[in-house]
């Protein structure tokens, strides 16, 4: 479900694509994203993690996981998810709905979030909230509807639409 | 009760993932989802005495919008009825359909709609017996066209949807009527006194009927049901002739402790229903098709229902409930004698088909005695509601009673035509070797003959039914009885003419066909909804290609300037007050610079590219703002989505020829300058007189509850995830959709555009682009 760190072997996207070369032989390029997009994807985790209590939130991680998949698509030409990232839309929004469908079978308002306190010596105060679970599913919805955006307009090869131009 | 409703869409999901597995199989997991409803024939037992039971279920409490169910006689019996025709049918396909066949998404289908049509029978809230009257539409829909690879299927599924979609919209405005006049949406609470004396009480009876004749095929909505016959023959005995159907009747003996009080809903219903048993059973006389001849006599026989219950009394009452049993039994065993038919002949043309009596003896046995049923013959139990017909016509008047002879007539006729198949020398198609079916397509078929001849033989077992029917729909005094013989009575005289009638039809065959030939009518409901369908879809396809076809600057423009004159309206209309910006912090002065920058550097920009990166400057720049703002949340929101958005244009623009602006003639750009100054006014104009709230700012309370109600300390995300976590789910259905249009038009794009229509097609090649930014992907907050 997550992106995977470890570059998977490449694997054609939705399925059809004749050109998963990357889009630039840039050496420079290939072994920057390499790194940077390890970074990227961290922090996008972070800001998923902590945006209950400070800036960030399932949006704009999903939207930096984006950036670091586009990244790493134009640079390698291959996708770092092993999934047709259109799969995580029906998947996120499912979570989302059911976070919120449960406080409401349990006669609380429909998406009513609930959330605790554990405290153990090892992390201190630890605070777990239902709306994190809802958040993972925006996560997962607009990492799966940018994506696929992205990887469909990256797959085709675009000399065959401007054949005769200029 | 509530089970009973609900356990067939959980069986739905189950039966849907076991399809694949199971296979046939799971036809026996399907009628389990019916148990229950089959149950709630035992509170019937006690019935005449025992109060209804009420259960609610909360739902939306703020629209007094409750899941209640109300099981009172009439709602049990026709509960339980659903429950006995859904499993047998469940059962009869487990041996009818082909290996070939879906069976995950026929059962789910199947179970789907048993449980609205459950619901639809039990509900006591308005709102939600519209929702399971829509759901039945839907899943009807769905049934008929299962074989949707057929032209066929796909029209009669179309026109299906179409005509109970119309009386669906006709009962959510009856529905809204109801509530509003009679102060709830209980259908056992409201206040039927005040519905009464509303002004609303007209409109809400003719919306309500409406729906119930477009449900029930009445003229002139009957067309819907014979080409409904394409689904499968399972689907048609439970849908198309023993419940869905029904419904129109079924509202029609509910809402009539509402209506019936107004001569128009008797002045109507009766009228057009007896009109309807007549004309259906003429064209029924005229079929080759078995199927398409039970469904005309289907629609006939809704017609004979409606005209009963329509009168809302007691009488009618009585006698309707007796021929609705009589009808579920009779009409259900002959579509699945039909479906045998099929199966081991490979035909239902009547012309090919004879003397199959040898072929199929038990077959035959249960046909005789539906159909005898069907025709109203002793000592069977549509012999017994018949009679209690004539005795309800006979007094309403002569001509009452005179229209109900001739349909039941041309009834008689019909059905000996469906008989001839088993008769006479034995005929059937080449390479067809009919021989007796397996039990489990039999079965079904002799239970509910069975059925028919019991309610004839021992007509206190269908009295008892009737009598607690009876009592839910207030008119618990009557002393009808149901019995076999009467004595002479103008009601026996009347069958006498019937059967002669009857007998004179069969007789004279040859003429009668020709004098069908002769009357058939050039238009009917058919061609009618046929030019109606195709006059809106040239209109539409006209709109389109005037509207949707146009390159994208030319829809821009007619956006822009749709917009300017709505706003402007709404200005004119209720003029705003302008408030000045308060005190702004000095540090957005060069980000304003910025802003404008970026604006002036997309106009001068002389390629794509540079424009694309300079309007990027714009929305960096916004972001800039909110973090002067002090807004970090929107700021780093607005930064990721402006990237993305640049990443997103470049590639896509690679798709573009050339780099280059194409030219502008000078009246164009004109226009476009006009256009553009008048959008930044008015939004300018929107921010400026928006900047004062109308009511106390809401955000306090927000600061206040993030961390004792939603338990997070960044107030943005609580709202988001929390307190208008609805919006957000929104919000994100509305990307995911947006990908997938997206996915749609650059896949077609690749195909070479075979998939649109013709005339919704640009001109050929690219459209002329101009360098008006398109607005980007969704944001965050709408």
């Amino acid at each position: 479900m997550t992106p995977r760190r470890k570059k998977p072997a490449p694997v054609p996207v939705n399925g059809s694509s004749p050109t998963t070369a990357p889009l630039t032989d840039d050496p420079i390029l290939r072994s920057v994203s390499r790194a940077v997009f390890a970074l990227i994807l961290l922090f996008a985790f972070l800001l998923l993690w902590r945006g209950h209590n400070a800036p960030g939130g399932g949006f704009i991680a999903g939207l930096m996981t984006v950036g670091a998949l586009i990244l790493h698509r134009i640079a390698t030409g291959t996708s770092a998810l092993r999934v047709d990232p259109l799969r995580l839309v029906p998947w996120g929004l499912a979570l989302a709905f059911l976070t919120g469908l449960v406080p409401y079978l349990l006669g609380r308002p429909f998406l009513k979030s609930a959330y605790g306190y554990i405290t153990t010596p090892l992390t201190g105060e630890f605070e777990w909230a239902s709306a994190l679970l809802f958040d993972f599913g925006v996560y997962l919805v607009v990492v799966g509807g940018g994506l696929a955006i992205a990887y469909a307009l990256t797959d085709v090869d675009p000399q065959e639409r401007v054949e005769g131009d200029e | 009760m509530t089970l009973a409703v609900f356990l067939p869409f959980l069986l739905a999901a189950l039966a849907a993932w076991l399809g694949p597995r199971l296979g046939r199989r799971t036809g026996y997991v399907a009628a389990l989802a019916f148990l229950p409803a089959l149950l709630l024939a035992v509170p019937l037992a006690g019935m005449p005495g025992a109060v209804p039971a009420l259960e609610v279920t909360r739902w939306v409490p703020t629209l007094d919008l409750a899941l209640a169910f109300r099981g009172d006689g009439f709602s049990l019996l026709f509960a339980a009825l659903i429950g006995v025709i859904g499993t047998l049918a469940s059962l009869y396909a487990v041996a009818y359909l082909s290996d070939r066949e879906r069976f995950g998404r026929f059962y789910a289908y199947l179970l789907l709609f048993g449980g609205s049509m459950l619901g639809l029978v039990l509900s006591d809230n308005l709102v939600a017996l519209f929702g399971f009257w829509e759901m039945t539409s839907v899943t009807s829909f769905l049934l008929i066209g299962l074989w949707h690879t057929r032209a066929a299927a796909r029209d009669g599924a179309v026109k299906a949807f179409l005509v109970s979609a119309l009386g669906g919209l006709g009962l959510l405005a009856a529905v809204a009527l109801i509530g509003i006049a009679g102060g709830s949406t209980s259908l056992s609470g409201l206040d039927v006194a005040a519905l009464r004396a509303s002004p609303l009480f007209t409109p809400a009876l003719l919306l309500t009927l409406l729906a119930a004749f477009t449900k029930s095929a009445q003229l002139p909505f009957h067309l819907w049901l014979p080409t409904a016959m394409e689904a499968p023959t399972p689907v048609s005995a439970f849908l198309h002739s023993a419940t869905m159907v029904k419904a129109g009747v079924v509202l029609v003996a509910k809402f009539g402790l509402l209506f019936g009080t107004s001569p128009l809903w008797s002045g109507i219903i009766v009228p057009l229903g007896l009109a309807t048993l007549v004309w259906g059973a003429w064209l029924a006389l005229r079929q080759t098709d078995l199927k398409a001849l039970l469904a005309y006599s289907t629609v006939s026989q809704l017609g004979l229902l409606m005209s009963l219950y329509g009168l809302a009394d007691a009488e009618g009452n009585f006698a309707g409930t007796a021929h609705l049993l009589n009808h579920a039994a009779f009409k259900a065993a002959l579509f699945f004698v039909v479906g045998i038919i099929d199966h081991e002949t490979g035909t239902r043309e009547l012309p090919l088909l004879g003397g199959l009596r040898r072929a199929l003896p038990v077959t035959f046995g249960v046909a005789l005695l539906a159909a005898l049923s069907m025709a109203g013959l002793p000592p069977l139990g549509g012999f017994i509601s018949k009679e209690l017909f004539y005795e309800t016509m006979l007094h309403q008047g002569p001509l009452f009673i005179g229209v109900a002879v001739v349909g039941s007539a041309l009834t008689f006729a019909y059905t000996f035509r469906l008989l001839r198949v088993f008769l006479g020398a034995p005929r059937a198609p080449e390479g067809a070797h009919p021989h007796e079916a397996p039990p489990g397509l039999t079965l079904p078929a002799a239970l509910l003959a069975g059925a028919a001849l019991l309610f004839g033989v021992w007509p206190a077992s269908a009295e008892a039914l009737t009598r607690t029917a009876q009592a839910a729909l207030n008119f618990a005094g009557y002393p009808g009885h149901l019995s076999l013989w009467h004595g002479v009575t103008p009601a026996l005289l009347a069958t006498g003419l019937t059967w002669a009638l009857g007998a004179l039809l069969i007789g004279q065959a040859g003429r009668v066909n020709a004098l069908q030939r002769r009357l058939t009518p050039r238009t009917n409901a058919n061609t009618v909804y046929y030019s109606l369908l195709e006059s809106v879809n040239t209109f539409a396809a006209w709109l389109i290609s005037r509207t949707q076809g146009l390159a994208l600057p030319d829809q821009l423009r007619v956006m822009l300037a749709a917009a300017a004159v709505i706003a402007g309206y709404a200005v004119l209309r209720a003029p705003q007050v302008f408030h000045p910006f308060g005190a702004l912090p000095l540090s957005v002065l060069p980000i304003a610079a910025l802003l404008v920058a970026g604006a002036v550097g997309v106009l001068l920009a002389r390629n794509r590219l540079t424009a694309v990166v300079v309007t990027g400057l714009t929305g960096f720049g916004s972001a800039a703002a909110f973090l002067a703002l002090r807004a970090p949340d929107l700021a780093l929101t607005q930064l990721l989505v402006e990237a993305v958005t640049v990443i997103l244009f470049l590639l896509a623009f690679r798709y573009l020829p050339g780099g280059r602006d194409l030219a502008r003639s000078r009246w164009r750009y004109r226009v476009d300058v006009l256009l553009a100054a008048l959008a930044g006014v008015g939004a300018t104009l929107l921010v400026l007189s928006s900047v004062r709230f109308l009511a106390p700012p809401i955000s306090p309370y927000y600061l206040a509850n993030s961390y004792s109600g939603g338990g997070g300390k960044n107030v943005v995300n609580v709202l988001l995830v929390d307190f208008r976590g609805f919006d957000t789910l929104g919000e994100v259905t509305v990307v995911g959709m947006v990908a997938l249009a997206v996915l749609a038009l650059v896949r077609l794009g690749k195909r070479g555009r075979t998939a649109t229509a013709p005339d919704a097609l640009p001109p050929e090649g690219l459209p002329p682009e101009n360098l008006t930014p398109t607005p980007p992907p969704p944001k965050e907050r709408a």
